[in-house]
């Protein structure tokens, strides 16, 4: 046993940089493939509703603004988002994923109200280029009729 | 002229204003250095470097709502905070850092002076006590009790080693022993033991780790302070910080050969040594852990009540057979 | 002079709220009393709400800490319902990220440790190495705290060569930082002084008391169910069951930090042989009519989850057992005859995740009713005998 067995180590830390940084004045970057808050590519959108679906918060919400021009209208619950990014492996549209995640995790705010994001678009059709992909966009749009159907 | 000098040193330096300017400057010192030894940043923002932070926290404290509990006994725990800053305030007058002439006998040095400001030291403690006891709350009472328990531990140990040195310089007048170390600088060197006692002793009695635990937070949340709040709780917070100058003080001018010299030399003395001393302390602190209240007891009877003694023998010896 | 001290349901030293109720002589703890409850939060009601899919990341949620063991036993058990199995990369990757987390939680703890036991330097230490390991969950998983990297039939992203090294990179530094702290932890008088023959639990308490993870390992009980229950791949991997026979929190923190060094070694052993293909299988949405019971070694012990499928997209019924309520009867032994400065130390060292634990309350109190009774006098009549058996502890003496 030694008394003070910390204290060399703790001497060396004395005038080393600190390991802390000054936060909000200085940022960390986040890494490659971080989870940060989802949005819509509102373009390539088809409407299937499976993030929807399988949102674990329900923080999607999709509704037809108007069903003979097919307007749709997703808003996104940035409050009720966990940031399971499930929206985007759900999202069945190739060869780009209309959900997305960014890099933006500091979304704190005084409303819960003022935190959600809108779109208003209308439906893209199921893009059929790639030689293997045609199953893929139409499976879960059948299955999200299906699911409307029952 | 004497007028004015004794209102200098009653309200500028070393009283009230000075008092309280360096004590949160070396809250913050204390602070920073705990930070850095822990790897971390320690203030940054409040003033350069965070140097006003603690300022910044007393005038936040100042601000709160005060609340009183109900059931305590309100007369004493409004009391206590202002007499408990008041105490160390007066401790804080009888430290010799004004150059004073070691001849002429004043109110402010005066033959004893070293054990009236040990037992100003004490009282602090009582009053925490106190305040722990009036708040009627089990986790204050049960802080209460700790102080005092610990008390028992380090008093005896404390007075014997800062006595020592003054047993060697043969005078119970603090300007007189700061002198005679400056005098003979040598005779430092066997009070090394006294100092290292004193050290951990004022540690346990400004309730510092590894001797918070009349405070310890994560046994019995505040400890004395749990009912505190607002401009007492920034009173205590005060107190505490000054009685951490004043102790740090003391022990500069009994083992570290005071401040001598001029007004300026002093004064820069003055800071140098307490800052090294709250460095030691800071380092303590940084370098242990909590421990029980009993193994406080056990070991300041067991390790620094033996040593403290040591240091009494080897004084004695020292006088009797070299001086 | 007794007192009656509540420590909870708001407490610096619960980072969440449970009761204490504690009968103290001076600084010695008479009695105890445990009242859970205060923060319910019907998750297994929830879950039979849910689809399968979005179960995962319902029950990542019962853990902040831990959450990659909940929604691994989950998943573990919903593929067992699904009847799908995973592919080896994907399997490789999930305990891949089980052991980091491991390695996260137990370096939590050791911080939160010091923290109790007024050491907080260790605390900044344990911590500041800490971000080491939760950065490369973040880089593995894209999250530092909710990982999601479970989703049915496998894990959701795979691994590169260069995150691969650094993952290794970073197994080396931590390696050597527990070391270190193995070391000091041996070491620093304070610290030992503090926890040694503090919160005794024997052997035979432990195994009567049903104690789970390090708090048994510590009373000398190797009980862990990557060992004696090795499910899909634990038997492939080279690793220990870390137990010291001390019986008290410095036995518990021994633990800890010697399955550190075996998480070091299972996580080194996954990057070098894993195997090549896919991460992942794709799963169907709907669950045969089935039961199944999902058993996990989370970082504080046993987590078991079972699981009824009714045959549609949800489950019929999870019901959670988390490692921490297996551990409050022992705490609530152990309590007894401490003292008031060691029950932070007591209650942090079965590293309570309390939130998990109390979803589960309400199951709990209908069903331990009956056995209440004949349990409880087992345990008086232990209580009583070690009482007139055993000598008090060596530090009961009061100072006054």
């Amino acid at each position: 046993m030694k008394i003070a067995a910390f204290l060399p180590e703790l001497l060396r830390h004395l005038f080393k940089k600190p390991a802390t940084i000054d936060y909000p004045f200085k940022k960390i970057p986040v890494p490659k493939g971080f989870r940060g808050t989802p949005f819509l590519h509102s373009e390539i959108c088809i409407v299937c509703k499976a993030c929807e679906r399988d949102c674990p918060a329900e923080a999607i919400e999709i509704t037809s603004v108007n069903e003979a021009e097919k307007r749709f209208r997703m808003v996104i619950h940035n409050d009720r988002c966990i940031h399971c990014a499930q929206c985007v492996d759900s999202c069945p549209t190739v060869p780009v994923k209309a959900m997305e995640m960014d890099s933006l995790h500091e979304i704190a705010g005084f409303d819960r109200h003022d935190m959600k994001k809108s779109w208003e678009y209308i439906r893209a059709l199921p893009k059929r280029p790639a030689p293997a992909a045609p199953a893929a966009p139409a499976q879960p749009a059948a299955e999200a009729t299906e699911k409307a159907g029952a | 002229m004497a007028v004015l000098k004794t209102f200098l040193y009653l309200v500028v330096y070393p009283g009230l204003l000075f008092l309280f300017v360096y004590a949160t400057f070396v809250e913050w010192f204390d602070r920073k250095v705990y930070a850095r030894l822990q790897n971390r940043m320690g203030p940054t923002h409040t003033g350069r470097a965070g140097i006003l932070q603690p300022i910044a926290d007393f005038v936040k404290l100042m601000a709160k709502e005060d609340v009183v509990p109900d059931l305590a006994d309100k007369k004493l725990f409004s009391a206590l905070p202002v007499v408990g800053l008041a105490i160390v305030i007066t401790a804080g007058l009888l430290l010799p850092v004004w150059h004073i002439d070691p001849a002429v006998s004043g109110p402010i040095s005066f033959p004893g002076d070293v054990i009236v400001l040990l037992y100003l030291l004490s009282l602090p403690t009582l009053v925490l006590f106190l305040a722990g006891w009036s708040s009627t709350n089990a986790f204050s009472i049960i802080g209460g009790t700790r102080t005092l328990t610990m008390l028992f531990g380090y008093e005896v140990p404390l007075f014997l080693a800062v006595l020592s040195p003054a047993v060697l310089a043969g005078s119970w007048r603090l300007a007189e022993i700061a002198a005679f170390y400056r005098a003979h600088p040598l005779l430092i060197l066997p009070n090394l033991i006294g100092f290292g006692v004193a050290l951990v002793a004022v540690q346990a009695k400004l309730e510092r780790t590894p001797f918070d635990i009349p405070h310890a937070e994560t046994e019995i949340v505040g400890g004395t302070f749990t009912e505190y709040s607002g401009k007492k709780l920034a009173f205590f917070r005060l107190m505490a910080d000054i009685e951490l100058v004043v102790s740090a003080g003391l022990l500069a001018t009994v083992f570290l050969g005071g401040f001598g010299g001029g007004f300026i030399f002093a004064f820069v003395q003055f800071i140098l040594k307490t800052l090294a001393v709250v460095f030691l302390l800071s380092t303590l602190r940084a370098v242990t852990g909590r421990i029980r209240v009993d193994q406080v007891v056990t070991f300041a009877w067991k390790w620094l009540a033996p040593l403290a003694v040591l240091q009494l023998l080897i004084v004695i010896l020292i006088k009797g057979f070299a001086l | 002079m007794k007192f009656n001290i509540p420590i909870g349901p708001q407490h610096p030293a619960l980072k969440e709220p449970i009761s204490i109720r504690l009968t103290v002589e001076g600084e010695v703890i008479r009695d105890a009393d445990l009242r859970l409850g205060y923060n319910h939060r019907g998750l297994e009601k929830l879950a039979e709400e849910k689809s399968w899919i979005q179960n995962i990341y319902l029950t990542e949620r019962i853990c902040g800490i831990c959450s990659h063991s909940h929604a691994t036993c989950f998943v573990q058990g919903a593929e067992k319902l699904l009847e799908i199995e995973p592919p080896r990369r994907g399997i490789y990757l999930r305990y891949l990220v089980s052991e980091l987390e491991r390695i996260h939680s137990h370096l939590l703890w050791l911080g939160v440790a010091g923290h109790e036991a007024g050491f907080d330097t260790f605390f900044m230490y344990t911590w500041r190495d800490r971000e080491v390991v939760m950065d490369l969950l973040e880089m593995i998983s894209g999250n530092r705290v909710h990982y999601a990297i479970n989703t049915l039939g496998g894990v959701r992203r795979d691994l590169d060569e260069s995150l691969r090294k650094k993952i290794l990179e970073g197994l080396a530094v931590l390696k050597t930082r527990s070391e270190y702290y193995y070391k000091i932890g041996a070491m620093e008088p304070t610290f030992i002084g503090r926890l040694a023959g503090v919160g005794r639990l024997t052997k035979q308490q432990a195994m009567d008391f049903c104690a789970v993870g390090p708090m048994a390992r510590a009373s000398g009980v190797d009980r862990d169910v990557r060992k004696n229950d090795p499910h899909t791949f634990y038997n492939e991997v080279e690793f220990d069951i870390a137990t010291a026979d001390t019986c008290d929190v410095l036995g518990r923190t021994v633990v800890r930090i010697k399955e550190l060094f075996e998480s070091y070694k299972i996580c080194e052993q996954i990057l070098h042989k894993l195997p090549d293909g896919p991460v992942a299988v794709k799963a169907p949405r709907k669950a045969k009519p089935n039961e199944v019971v999902s058993r996990y070694e989370a970082p504080r012990g046993e987590n078991i989850h079972y699981i009824v499928s009714n045959g549609s997209e949800k489950p019929e019924r999870l019901k959670v057992r988390a490692p921490t309520l297996a551990n409050y009867p022992a705490t609530v032994e152990i309590l007894k005859h401490g003292f008031i400065a060691d029950i932070p130390l007591i209650f942090a060292a079965i590293d309570p995740c309390i939130c998990c634990a109390e979803r589960s309350v309400e199951l709990i109190d209908s069903r331990s009713g009956e056995e209440r009774t004949l349990r409880f006098s087992d345990l008086r009549r232990m209580a009583n005998e070690r009482a007139r058996i055993l000598p008090l502890q060596r530090n009961v003496a009061w100072p006054f």
